[in-house]
């Protein structure tokens, strides 16, 4: 098996519900490495429970989740360990609002991977010029604007050497002047090789930077295949439907 | 001017009857600070509990609580004092340290867990995301901030504690209280000891409010 080849994440018929609500209808799907996946689809359709059973913030009903290989069901003793493979962006940022936001990028490695302080803060400033916030390193994320917060987000995510990352809906809370900084990022993540996953209804991103598009539709994965198979020919009915609001 | 001076002496120069106040000033501040103490590690585990996943410690949790919040503090006392400790040789400082510690405790319970659960629950995910075990998260990143919103609860609660110890003359301890009525007993009278007792705590609740003040303006400044 080539390096190209390497499964990151794979799902196996991934059921999720919350009480009587079906959200998850079996999802399986593969995520090489180096891929970047978008995800997309109406609201309510179960993209972000699907990314959160991935790293077992919410607990799959039924199914399986493999991260590079190792049963995440199986494993739920190690979920600590698992999860700091799998970095994870989320809409409304979740900065830790106490810390400065170095502190919020370094915090981690160092409690989490006992990693010595000094290389840590050095390797967070690395971070923080990645996504072009050196000068903000001893501010406080309520001195951030939006999309500073979530490019913050995105070192503090990195700061763990992930090998995979998921962005839920990354720019939906940010104002519209905002959101390309946030892409930026983004593509260049995408560009230095990151596995990524990505539910986002920024279309523009999909098309350009994906491998591949997933739709879903009402907790499964109505159509699937390369940004311009599902774009230019989608197949699914409802796809069509999808894209024709949204584009 | 003579009946002020009169009064000062009878009530506190003569047999170094000052001495009652100072005493009983040490006995209450010693049992509030003490008690505050182990009121707050009580009330952290408590509320701990209240918002675990583990049934049986939250019900374990909750229970405690509404014990101490629907009992008066001066029956915990007793009981404390006669039926837990009774055929025991514990001083009775120690009694009433656990006593309204163990008071103290279920209130800040309530209030610990309140502001745990105000803090946005996208911090616990985000804190777990990222490789976090349970604890870890609760404690650098969920109590960290729980913390600075309780602040103000937390200070009422001191207050609240220090002014409750004037029961201890229930298990015959001379605090502050009963310190002030010894002296009104062998006086006979009643103002000059009493409104000095009432100087007093008035002096040290406020006290409390500077310096929270103080800490929770310090919190504050450096998130701005
Ligand atoms: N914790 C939860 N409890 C109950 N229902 C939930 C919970 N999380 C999500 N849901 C429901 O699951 C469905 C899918 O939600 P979600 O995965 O957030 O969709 P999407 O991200 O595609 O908009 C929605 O109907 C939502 O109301
Ligand atoms: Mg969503």
């Amino acid at each position: 098996m080539s390096n190209e080849d390497q499964v990151m994440i794979e799902t196996v018929e991934l059921c999720k519900n919350f009480g009587e609500l079906e959200v998850l209808k079996g999802i399986t799907t593969k995520v090489n490495r180096g891929e970047v996946i978008s995800i997309i689809g109406p609201s309510g359709s179960g993209k972000s429970t699907f990314l959160r059973c991935i790293n077992l913030l919410e607990e799959p009903t039924s199914g399986e989740v493999y991260i590079e290989g190792i049963s995440v069901m199986e494993h739920k003793k190690d979920i600590n360990k698992l999860r700091q493979k799998v970095g994870m962006v989320f809409q409304q940022f979740n900065l830790f609002p106490h810390l400065k936001v170095i502190d919020n990028v370094a915090l981690a490695p160092i409690k989490v991977k006992k990693l010595d302080k000094e290389a840590v803060y050095a390797r967070a400033r690395q971070l923080l010029a990645r996504v072009g916030l050196s000068d903000k390193a001893e501010a406080y994320p309520a001195q951030l604007s939006g999309g500073q917060k979530q490019r913050v987000a995105i070192a503090r995510a990195l700061a763990m050497d992930p090998d995979v990352m998921l962005f839920d809906e990354p720019t939906s809370a940010l104002d519209p002047e905002m959101v390309g900084e946030v892409l930026d990022v983004m593509k260049q993540l995408a560009k230095d090789g990151m596995t990524m996953l990505v539910v986002s209804h920024e279309m523009g991103f999909a098309r350009e930077v994906s491998d591949r598009v997933l739709f879903m539709d009402a907790g499964i994965i109505a159509e699937e295949g390369t940004p311009a198979q599902i774009f230019s020919n989608p197949q699914n009915e409802r796809t069509r439907a999808f894209l024709g609001k949204v584009l | 001017m003579d009946g002020l001076y009169n009064a000062i002496y009878k009530n506190f120069i003569r047999d170094d009857r000052y001495m009652y106040i100072l005493n009983g000033l040490k006995i209450t501040i010693i049992i509030a600070l003490a008690a505050a103490v182990l009121g707050m590690v009580i009330g952290v585990v408590m509320a701990l509990g209240k918002t675990s996943k583990n049934k049986i410690f939250k019900a374990l949790a909750s229970t405690y609580v509404e014990l101490i919040r629907g009992t008066p503090t001066v029956v915990q006392l007793l009981i404390i004092y006669y039926i837990i400790f009774g055929s025991t040789a514990v001083p009775k400082l120690m009694v009433a340290i656990v006593a309204f510690g163990i008071n103290s405790g279920g209130y800040v319970a309530e209030i610990v867990r309140a502001g745990i659960q105000a803090v946005d629950k996208g911090q616990m995910e985000a804190a777990r995301s990222l490789g976090m075990p349970y604890g870890m998260a609760m404690r650098h990143i969920i109590m960290a901030q729980a913390f600075r919103n309780i602040l103000p609860a937390l200070t009422n609660e001191f207050i609240t504690l220090l002014k409750e110890t004037s029961v201890s003359g229930f298990i015959a301890l001379d605090d502050l209280t009963k310190g002030a009525d010894i002296i009104r007993s062998m006086t006979f009278d009643p103002y000059t000891p009493l409104l000095t007792a009432a100087a007093i705590y008035l002096v040290l609740t406020n006290l409390i409010s500077f310096i929270f003040g103080k800490i929770e303006r310090r919190m504050r400044i450096s998130e701005q």
